[in-house]
């Protein structure tokens, strides 16, 4: 008899190699351990160990031969076992159930099991602890270290245990909140939560006093007191998270709020102007549409899922990724997911920033373990969704380092019609059964929406952590796709994120008046949640669906065919009024107006700030060559091949202009995918983001990140009326005048540069507060805002394969740069590596630039353009250190100095709106007939040799490429 | 001609791969694994039985594993018939993985699997385009090829063969692809070249009658011209070297 089952590889694994690399222990060795709630016998445990192991490559460790088995590889004497706490999703138990019950059938009914970790080294106590530290976060793990002897003693005496979920089995009975109290014990509620009997606290609610006493006096006019899920209810509706509220405030003079006034204001505007069919479906519903060809719609959604990566990386990353794929699968009647986008603003990896939230306990997460971790996350998120991810970037500040940015984006396709009907128009109508697919309900992400919104301090909850089983969701969404959508099963369709039903129906209701759910139908993954958790709990791949009866059982049948879940949890109605049942008792009963609109509006204030910057003027006496390797191997620079590598682009067979372009594999800034075999468009895609230019000049910042998202599409190919883009604003201290005035000048930029590049906004998303507040190493309190980052996505099309550019100039070609280059090297790379030089930020001319796009466009449609790049961060010397690394081609650069810059300005000034192209000698006359003489400049040539020159009018200086390349290719330390 | 592709439980290539089939002129059909449970007997239907690519059970337990314990489980005898006929097998990837884990390939003493797929050496998930060559082996799916530029994208790509089965693979001649480095020369091992540290450099393994063939590249994903790295350097061809392997299947049945 036994209670666990234990699997060692026989060879060394490559996370052991990597595990013994990393910790220079040459005795490691990882078991995949299964603990069982009950014991098997001998036949069972012959049986369930052939079917999750392999005979060649693994060994099953037993009482008898443990010891003589793991004696042979070293000898071991610490052990560290890591298992996921109770309630925490463990996807590799669930496939191990799901294969025995499948092989067992019936004579194996009721069992728990939990995956475990088990790792042994030779060494000392301290080694291990340094290596669980490494390998476990301990928000979602249980990491228990003990001695080699001890665990041998476990196995035998069969004393491994895994961990049930415990709850008080109480009765429910009803719970109404008296509102009725002081200012200061009604903040309470909205700080803390509600309070227990046992007088402990829920958790927060983010919920403000303004937003309590309207909640008060709306029941007051009702005549009775809330009950508990009703304040839940509100609390995620109204939560910054879903309702945006900043965005929508009164904000000094402007009474509409920036994101009518400048968001939607641009696209209205830009649609005003346009007149054609491109925009399709915008901010209305879970991601924005355009039109692709005359039979297909495209749409794009990016998020953020900032917070929850925090705390825990990998889980809050692979949550990030399933759950905008979600976004796609509930656009209009059902978008299939066709590319990942990623974007990720970290803290330096190879430093210890040592924070604490709470004074000398409860530490951050290391650096280098968010930033393996959200790398990781996005990775297995979109590698098992079968979803290629081609499309990213990777941002290193120190301002990260008491909140990472993780931005999660994803392109989705439908066709325009659907049984003769619109496929982006979706109605739940009266009548409609609520029907629940997908995955489980636990406590996972209980309070996610309310705590999202508000600033990482010690109260932040530790089940706001849930973990993505990208699995469930696949099977979920490929029913969806190729099984009912194409039939018109449903009428509505939407996706379970942040405040989990309590917002996809409260959102869907909308649309047929009101609801009622039976709370008690949703299938739990265990018993003992209170009816207000199962509402609002953000466990993961569920949608939400709206069936005319007459489909129901059809529709339930053919999810469950596909070992999917779907349930019957309420129906629509007609009468708007939103009730919540928990067997028959009502416990929610709320207008849907007062649900939706209640929430008292802000009105806000904003202040010019005083721009704290700390300004040095120091520059590091260096040559150019050592200058452009300093540069080039830069963290912001440096090639992230090693993310593009992990990250699957291929699947789908769609990937037609790659992550890693040239022979020489640089990282490029634009991809594209050719989504429909039987037609010659592609999408392509970019995004860009400039935080580091953001307390100079908010707006400038702006300005910058639209014209790059724009040019790095133009420099693709794409057809520069077919381009769309979307804003992502991550802002800090979002209640200080300050920041509000920043907020403002970056919105009213998006305003400016979208209507003049007539680029409509089809989506967007913000994430407003930002900041640590917590203690270093000393006790001493800190609080850490992150710099302003506007992330702007860009989705354009290119109409024909032929228009697509590539980076790498041919021999003879002439290398030419669009645009002016200015003195703009204020916060640039440079000014960060080499040293301050008083300098201006770059600021957008979008005439000049609209101007150097259409030609470029008219140029590259022509066949004059051989090759091109955008210039982005580390300027023009950076550009084509990459054609030439990119081609393996030597180049010759002339350095014309214009405009009274110096060489380091020419080379490295971070001016925007900027393409270096190449073109075969016998086309110059022809480019010559398209651009304006002052609007580019000759500088050079491919020589096709091995080195890269700089000529000067003096002297010539030269580097091999292979050794810029090997700059350009270097580690990032820390990951 | 027919071919039926298998979907479900994470796998996620079948539209692609279908489309390959369908672009040389196979008529086919996408099918869930519990619909071919439910009816096996429709495998009468089928020429080809192709496993594509994908994350079956998220490879939890081991690539390739829960899927062939499902197939064992339920669909063992009808693959097994299937393959003694004179039809065609072939698995990609996760297919692959799944392929080995059966035991339908290298299949040489016919009974449990003989060769284990595991981690890649360097510990990492490994997308990249590699050179792969025919190894000595006269399967049809490889009939007239030399070398083959492919992408792979795997996490446990590694072939653990262990050495008295190599020494019957290499004597029955079932190694199908080899990795190659930029010389044509065998990768030796060495990265990125052989991108897994996989055994000899093997990339696939066909079974004795050649008739099943497990590769780790996707040659659906280069069947187009425009899928190849840098295709804008050579815009003259039509097809990628995909496109050869599911030629020869067709040129197997005409």
């Amino acid at each position: 008899m036994t209670n666990t089952i234990q699997i060692l590889s026989i060879e060394k694994t490559g996370k052991e190699s990597s595990l013994q690399k990393e910790h220079n222990n040459k005795s490691i060795k990882i078991i995949d351990g299964y603990f069982f709630s009950t014991n098997l016998d001998y036949q069972k445990f012959t049986k369930i160990s052939k079917l999750i192991s392999n005979d060649v490559s693994q060994t099953i460790l037993t009482k008898k031969n443990v010891n003589k088995i793991l004696s042979s590889y070293s000898k071991f004497n610490w052990v560290v076992e890591i298992k996921f706490l109770p309630g925490v999703t463990d996807n590799i138990a669930t496939t191990v159930k799901e294969i025995i019950k499948d092989n067992l059938k019936s004579s194996f009914k009721s069992f728990e099991l939990g995956s475990t970790k088990i790792i042994l080294i030779k060494g000392r106590k301290e080694d291990i602890t340094k290596i669980s530290k490494n390998e476990a976060n301990p928000l979602i793990q249980t990491i228990k270290i003990y001695p080699f002897k001890k665990y041998l003693n476990n196995f035998k005496k069969n004393q491994f245990k895994i961990e049930k979920v415990k709850l008080p089995k109480k009765k429910y009975s009803k719970k109404e909140i008296n509102l009725d109290i002081s200012d200061y014990h009604l903040s309470l509620i909205g700080k803390l939560g509600i309070e227990e009997n046992d007088k402990s606290r829920r958790g927060t609610l983010g919920l403000d006093l303004e937003s309590l006493k309207a909640i008060r006096n709306y029941f007051f006019t009702l005549k009775r007191k809330p009950t508990d899920v009703e304040i839940e209810t509100l609390a995620q509706t109204w939560s910054e998270h879903c309702k945006h509220k900043i965005f929508s405030a009164r904000i000094d003079d402007i009474q509409e709020g920036i994101f009518k006034k400048y968001i939607k204001g641009a696209t209205e505007k830009i649609i005003q102007l346009r007149k054609d069919n491109f925009c399709v479906s915008l901010f209305t519903d879970n991601a924005g549409g355009i039109e692709f060809n005359k039979d297909w719609i495209i749409c794009h959604k990016v998020e953020t899922h900032n917070t929850p990566s925090a705390l825990d990386p990998f889980g809050g990353a692979i949550t990030g990724i399933v759950g905008v794929n979600r976004d796609c699968l509930g656009f209009g009647k059902g978008a299939k997911p066709i590319a990942n986008t990623y974007a990720y603003y970290l803290a330096d990896p190879n430093k210890k920033y040592q924070l604490y939230r709470q004074k000398n306990k409860d530490p951050m997460l290391p650096a280098n373990f968010i930033a393996k971790g959200v790398i990781s996350g996005v990775r297995v998120g979109g590698n098992c969704s079968g979803i290629p991810t081609p499309q990213g970037n990777v941002y290193f500040d120190d301002r990260f380092a008491g909140k990472p940015l993780v931005f999660c984006g994803t392109v989705g396709i439908i066709p325009k019609k659907i049984k003769g009907k619109l496929s982006h128009k979706k109605k739940a109508n009266p009548g409609d059964i609520i029907l629940m697919a997908g995955g489980r309900v636990g406590k996972d992400g209980i309070h996610g929406a309310t705590f999202s919104s508000e600033e990482l301090d010690p109260n932040s909850p530790v089940s706001a952590v849930q973990i993505g089983d990208p699995i469930t969701q696949k099977k979920m969404s490929d029913v969806i796709i190729r099984e009912l959508r194409d039939e018109n099963l449903y009428s509505s369709i939407t996706d379970n994120g942040a405040g989990g039903l309590s917002s996809s129906i409260g959102e869907m209701a909308k649309e047929s008046g009101g609801f009622i759910v039976n709370i008690e139908k949703v299938p739990l993954k265990y018993n003992g949640l209170y009816p207000w958790e199962i509402w609002i709990s953000e466990s993961q791949e569920r949608m939400t669906l709206a069936i005319p009866p007459a489909n129901v059982k059809k529709v339930i049948k053919r999810f469950n065919a596909r070992g999917v879940e779907a349930t019957i949890i309420g129906k629509f109605i007609k009468k708007e009024k939103a009730i919540v049942k928990y067997n028959k008792i009502e416990i929610l009963n709320l207008d849907m107006e007062f649900l939706h609109d209640g929430y008292p509006k802000l009105n806000l204030k904003t202040s010019f700030p005083k721009i704290k910057k700390e300004k040095k003027k120091v520059i590091k006496k260096s040559s150019l060559i050592d200058k452009l390797h300093k540069l080039l191997s830069s963290p912001n620079i440096v090639s992230k091949e090693f993310i593009a590598t992990q990250y699957d682009h291929e699947v789908q067979a769609t990937s037609i202009v790659k992550p890693l372009q040239g022979e020489g594999r640089i990282f490029g800034n634009a991809t594209a995918i050719k989504p429909l075999f039987d037609d010659e468009k592609s999408i392509a895609l970019s995004q860009a983001a400039y935080p580091q230019y953001a307390e100079t000049n908010p707006y400038d910042m702006a300005g910058c990140s639209i014209d790059t998202a724009f040019k790095n599409l133009i420099v693709s190919g794409a057809n520069s009326k077919k381009i769309a883009i979307l804003d992502n604003f991550c802002w800090c201290s979002s209640d200080e005048p300050e920041r509000l005035y920043q907020l403002k000048e970056a919105a009213k930029a998006c305003y400016d540069y979208a209507v003049a590049y007539q680029t409509p906004f089809i989506s967007g998303k913000d994430s407003m507060f930002n900041d640590f507040k917590g203690f270093d190493k000393n006790g001493k309190s800190v609080k850490i805002s992150i710099p302003p980052t506007l992330l702007i996505s860009s989705i354009g099309i290119v109409d024909k394969i032929s228009y697509l550019t590539k980076i790498t100039p041919s021999d003879d070609d002439i290398l030419i740069v669009l645009g002016n280059t200015l003195n703009e090297l204020e916060d640039s790379v440079y000014s960060k590596i080499i040293g301050y030089e008083h300098s201006k930020n770059p600021v957008v001319d979008s005439k000049v630039a609209l101007r150097t796009y259409k030609n470029f466009e008219k140029a590259n449609k022509l066949g004059i353009i051989n090759s091109a790049i955008g210039i982005d961060l580390g300027g023009l010397g950076i550009a084509v250190t990459k054609m030439a690394i990119a081609s393996k081609k030597g180049l010759i650069i002339d350095l014309k100095l214009k405009n009274k810059i110096s060489v380091d300005q020419f080379l490295f000034s971070e001016t925007q709106s900027r393409i270096v192209v190449s073109l075969k000698k016998n086309k110059l006359a022809n480019f010559k007939k398209i651009f304006k003489i002052s609007d580019y400049t000759i500088i050079g040539k491919c020589t096709g040799s091995d080195v890269i020159e700089f000529k000067d009018s003096k002297k010539i200086i030269r580097g091999k490429i292979s050794d810029f390349a090997n700059s350009y290719k270097q580690n990032i330390k820390g990951l | 001609m027919n071919v039926l592709v298998l979907s479900g439980y994470g796998i996620n290539c079948e539209n692609e791969t279908l489309h390959a089939f369908e672009v040389v002129g196979f008529k086919g059909k996408i099918v869930h694994i519990n619909d071919l449970i439910q009816n096996p007997k429709q495998l009468n239907n089928y020429q080809v039985f192709a496993i594509p690519g994908g994350f079956s059970y998220g490879d939890d337990t081991g690539s390739g594993n829960a899927m062939a314990k499902k197939i064992m489980t339920n669909l063992y005898d009808q693959l097994i018939d299937f393959s003694s006929k004179d039809k065609l097998i072939i698995g990609i990837c996760n297919g692959c993985q799944i392929l080995i884990n059966l035991g339908l390939v290298p299949s040489i003493n016919k009974k449990d699997p003989e060769v284990a797929m595991i981690e890649n050496k360097s510990g990492n998930y490994e997308c990249r385009w590699v050179d792969v060559k025919v190894g000595n082996n006269k399967s049809p799916w490889l009939k007239n090829i030399n070398t083959l530029n492919l992408p792979v994208a795997h996490q446990e790509g590694q072939f653990m063969i262990p050495i008295n089965i190599l020494k019957s693979i290499k004597t029955n001649k079932l190694i199908g692809l080899q990795y190659i480095d930029d010389d044509k020369k065998l990768a030796r091992g060495k990265f990125p070249f052989n991108p897994n540290g996989s055994k000899d450099d093997i990339a696939a393994l066909t079974n004795q009658n050649g008739n099943v063939l497990a590769m780790m590249p996707h040659p659906e994903r280069a069947l187009y011209n425009y899928h190849i790295p840098d295709w804008q350097n050579n815009t003259s061809k039509k097809f990628g070297d995909g496109h050869k392997i599911f030629m020869n299947a067709k040129n197997y049945f005409v």
